[in-house]
């Protein structure tokens, strides 16, 4: 609409907006409207920062403060002693490894994976492309249930292993439309020029379709790389048997329940020793609060990055197979 | 869309398909024949990951759920058995290595033969050429499966020599029957194609049909689908025998329905289902019955003209949904438990009488808890699609209501909230869809000895009936009826939206 007045209206309307509507006072009912709102909004907000704020404080202050339970709005005798300590707990960093090289690996190839089913999907003449394109988008609509998924993944072996992280992910049927919803956007003509010089599906592929469909598969790659970081089933319920393998968020769940019931780890000796040996020094609260930090604030950094892809990311729910 | 009028005017371009305008009749014969050989390949590949047809199983102790595939990844894993029972095995080390070494020549004869069946989709050359694969494949997978029976017989003579026979339990693997004859398969028919094909140009390029080219290329992505989404399908057969972790499928254990009917005649199982059904209903019901909740949010929140107030309560309200439930979980834990903040903070208002409440140890409002939760973590990010929505919404119809006299409630409830309706209608349908499925890994993080009645939904339920108490069949069962009867749902739901709206949802 606003794109049909011409400057000079727009100008006018402007003018007339400035003259009279700032003139209409606001009624009372607005006013109260108003403050509601925004009080609401504001409160809604803090909720939900300020629980990772408190988390923070209690992380950089003097944990006997923390222990004394001093610390509930501003951060005292700031310190990073606790973050240090956390060093040592060896099996919180190969967490951190785990997780990391999973969320690199699994979504480097969901990406790619995406990128070319998404790709190939669009092509009419594959042989019976409709046949299979159903055949992956029926999977989003039915799973056997958890027990057959873990008989199964049991039976191709790909319990225990780190494998087990990565390769059930790698096709994503909702990615996949997504891709191939963007690619038919494209305009054909590229393509077919392409086609037309000898080019191969693989080079149209790499050459063209690739780079033009960056902004979507930087979406996908987001989204894939926060579900890899906050994946937590598999690793319980494939890799139980395999401390080595537990992903970061796995862990933190044991160290929550282990330090809750704290007196009866440091007593039996049972459960990490790790975080047994720490609970003499430092305050369970304290490890648990540093473990949290620990695993929210990846999450926290690329999350500026993430928000202009949200739009995108929405389609996932909004798209049709 | 837009794609497919293109690519069919180009369709014309393609690569002259030379082999489909001028066969030969024997030629034609050979397409036919490639398809048994094809299901051969295909054959010969799935065997591969199917504990049941593992040649290289020749002794009990050889774990039962390891596949041919796995054998030859691992030497260790596959030998991981006999170590326990027979305490040193040097004297069968070489025995074993030799197994392996079949193991490893089978899988790649499957691959050789992978590759052979790939060619078979191109134009004659690029036959001819699949067929020295095919060939090859066939004679190393001979040689793999023909020394099986040797090596067994060695073992055999090797442990009655040492008096561990019994030990051993070895068996003969008839499956390498199958295999034998995969290889002839592959050996005959390899030998014949090649004389049905007509020789060829040396000139004529090692090409394909363009069709075919795009389907091998989408092979792998079909394969891992259904590995990892069909497969498991066949895990549902569990439910119909009495099975335990650890034991093997047999036809004597088949037990027809029983573990269906078990659910509704077992007393304590049947308490569980009710009590389980309960929690899960009420908690999907709270939240479809809440689900206008972030319409609501985004409808109030656009009412806020100030647009940077506005950006940093939608920044900071989708920030809880890309934490995972098991940092919800410590969030809850710093803020609600003994001494947590809402306690620290009562304490140090009144320093006497130390308050030490664990909010998270009661099950007093479990469902609404939980809901509380599932709003706190969720409704900024759902409404951002409602945001989406309204600024879509044409500003043409606000100013022509304001005209008329509309209020700002007016305008809310007769434009913004009908634009939204159909948005919300989908997701409805959606989450009803969904009402057996609420996850489990919320639920998980949040039980305890305390609230676990009150917080075991159904997925949760069969986490810990499978994978804890390692009842097998039954948490088929019920997996199998929530996945079946979630389908039905979801087409029901579907038939509704067509019904309503015209429009599938799926």
């Amino acid at each position: 609409m606003e794109a049909k007045l011409s400057l000079k209206e727009q100008k006018e309307e402007k003018k007339y907006f400035k003259e009279h509507g700032s003139k209409v006072k606001p009624t009372f009912g607005d006013i109260v409207f108003n403050i509601i709102n925004y009080a609401f909004f504001a409160i809604f907000t803090l909720s939900c920062i300020f629980p990772f704020y408190y988390i923070f404080i209690n992380t950089i202050s003097n944990p006997e403060l923390v222990t004394k339970g001093a610390i509930t709005l501003i951060p005292k005798e700031l310190t990073i002693a606790n973050y240090v300590a956390m060093g040592k707990v060896n099996d919180l960093w190969r967490s951190v490894f785990v997780t990391f090289v999973r969320t690199f690996l699994g979504t480097a190839l969901m990406v790619f994976t995406s990128s070319l089913a998404g790709y190939l999907v669009t092509k009419k003449e594959m042989w019976h492309r409709q046949f299979w394109y159903r055949f992956l988008i029926i999977t989003m609509y039915f799973n056997a249930g958890l027990i057959p998924w873990y008989l199964n993944m049991a039976m191709l072996g790909l319990t225990d292993t780190f494998a087990a992280y990565i390769i059930p992910g790698i096709v994503s049927p909702y990615n996949i439309i997504l891709v191939k919803t963007y690619i038919e956007s494209i305009p054909g003509e590229i393509e077919e020029s392409a086609y037309m010089d000898g080019a191969s599906y693989w080079t149209i592929f790499r050459k063209i379709i690739w780079p033009l469909s960056k902004p979507i598969l930087a979406t996908i790659a987001i989204f894939g790389a926060v579900g890899h970081w906050n994946s937590f089933q598999d690793s319980l319920i494939l890799n139980a048997n395999s401390p080595q393998l537990y992903t970061l968020q796995h862990r933190l769940y044991i160290y929550l329940n282990q330090s809750s019931n704290l007196g009866a780890i440091v007593n039996s000796g049972a459960g990490s020793a790790d975080a047994g040996t720490l609970a003499n020094q430092l305050n369970t609260k304290i490890i648990q609060y540093t473990i949290s930090m620990v695993t929210i604030i990846p999450i926290l950094c690329v999350y500026p990055f993430m928000q202009r892809y949200f739009e995108k990311g929405l389609m996932l729910g909004a798209v049709k197979g | 869309m837009s794609l497919s009028g293109v690519s069919s005017s180009f369709k014309s371009n393609q690569l002259k398909s030379s082999n489909s305008i001028n066969k030969t009749a024997s030629e034609r014969i050979a397409d036919k024949i490639y398809w048994v050989l094809r299901c051969a390949v295909v054959m010969n590949i799935v065997a591969l990951f199917f504990p049941a047809f593992n040649p290289v199983r020749i002794s009990e102790n050889v774990n039962k759920n390891m596949s041919l595939f796995s054998c030859a990844l691992s030497h260790e894993a596959m030998l991981s058995n006999f170590k326990a029972t027979l305490k040193r095995q040097e004297w069968l080390e070489p025995a074993f290595k030799s197994l392996s070494f079949c193991a490893v020549l089978i899988v790649i004869a499957a691959v050789v033969a992978a590759i052979g069946g790939c060619m078979s989709l191109g134009n004659r050359r690029l036959k001819k050429f699949g067929l020295i694969f095919s060939f090859a494949a066939g004679v190393i997978e001979l040689i793999g499966v023909l020394q099986i029976k040797p090596i067994v017989n060695e073992l055999s003579v090797l442990s009655y020599e040492a008096g561990k026979f019994k030990d051993m339990k070895l068996l003969f693997p008839n499956i390498i029957y199958m295999f034998i004859a995969l290889a002839a398969i592959l050996l005959v028919i390899s030998v014949v194609n090649f004389f049905l094909i007509p020789k060829t140009d040396v000139s004529e390029k090692l090409e394909m049909e363009p069709r075919f080219q795009l389907f091998l290329m989408m092979l792998p992505i079909i394969a891992l689908a259904f590995v990892f989404s069909y497969l498991p399908l066949y895990g549902w057969r569990y439910a119909f025998f009495d099975y335990k972790s650890g034991e093997s499928l047999s036809m004597d254990k088949f037990v027809g329905f029983k573990w269906f009917t078990s659910l509704f005649q077992n007393a304590a199982t049947k308490r569980d289902i009710v009590n389980v059904m309960k929690n899960t209903l009420a908690m999907s019901g709270l939240g479809i019955i809440t689900s206008w909740i972030p319409m609501a949010f985004a409808v109030f929140l656009s009412e806020i003209k100030n647009t940077r107030f506005r950006r940093i309560v939608q920044t900071f309200t989708t920030i809880p949904n890309f934490i995972s439930w098991v940092l919800v979980y410590a969030i809850a834990i710093a803020i609600f438990s003994t001494d947590g903040f809402i306690n620290t903070m009562i304490n140090s208002l009144n320093g006497e009488n130390l308050v030490t409440t664990n909010y998270l140890q009661s099950d007093a409002h479990m469902w609404l808890k939980m809901l509380a939760w599932g709003l706190w973590k969720g409704v900024g990010w759902s409404a951002i699609i409602y945001i989406a929505a309204i600024s879509g919404i044409d500003q043409g119809l606000y100013e022509a209501a304001t005209v008329d006299g509309a209020g700002r409630f007016a305008k809310m409830w007769y434009i913004t909230v009908p634009e939204l309706i159909p948005t919300y209608c989908v997701l409805l349908l959606m989450s009803i869809a969904n009402i057996l499925s609420n996850g489990m890994e919320q639920y998980m993080v949040f039980s305890n000895a305390m609230n676990w009645e009150k917080i075991q939904v159904l997925d949760l339920y069969v986490y810990n009936l499978g994978i804890d108490k390692g009842l097998i069949p039954l948490s088929t069962v019920i997996g199998m009826v929530k996945s079946i009867v979630s389908v039905i749902l979801l087409f029901a739901a579907n038939g509704v939206s067509k019904a309503v709206r015209g429009e599938s949802i799926v």
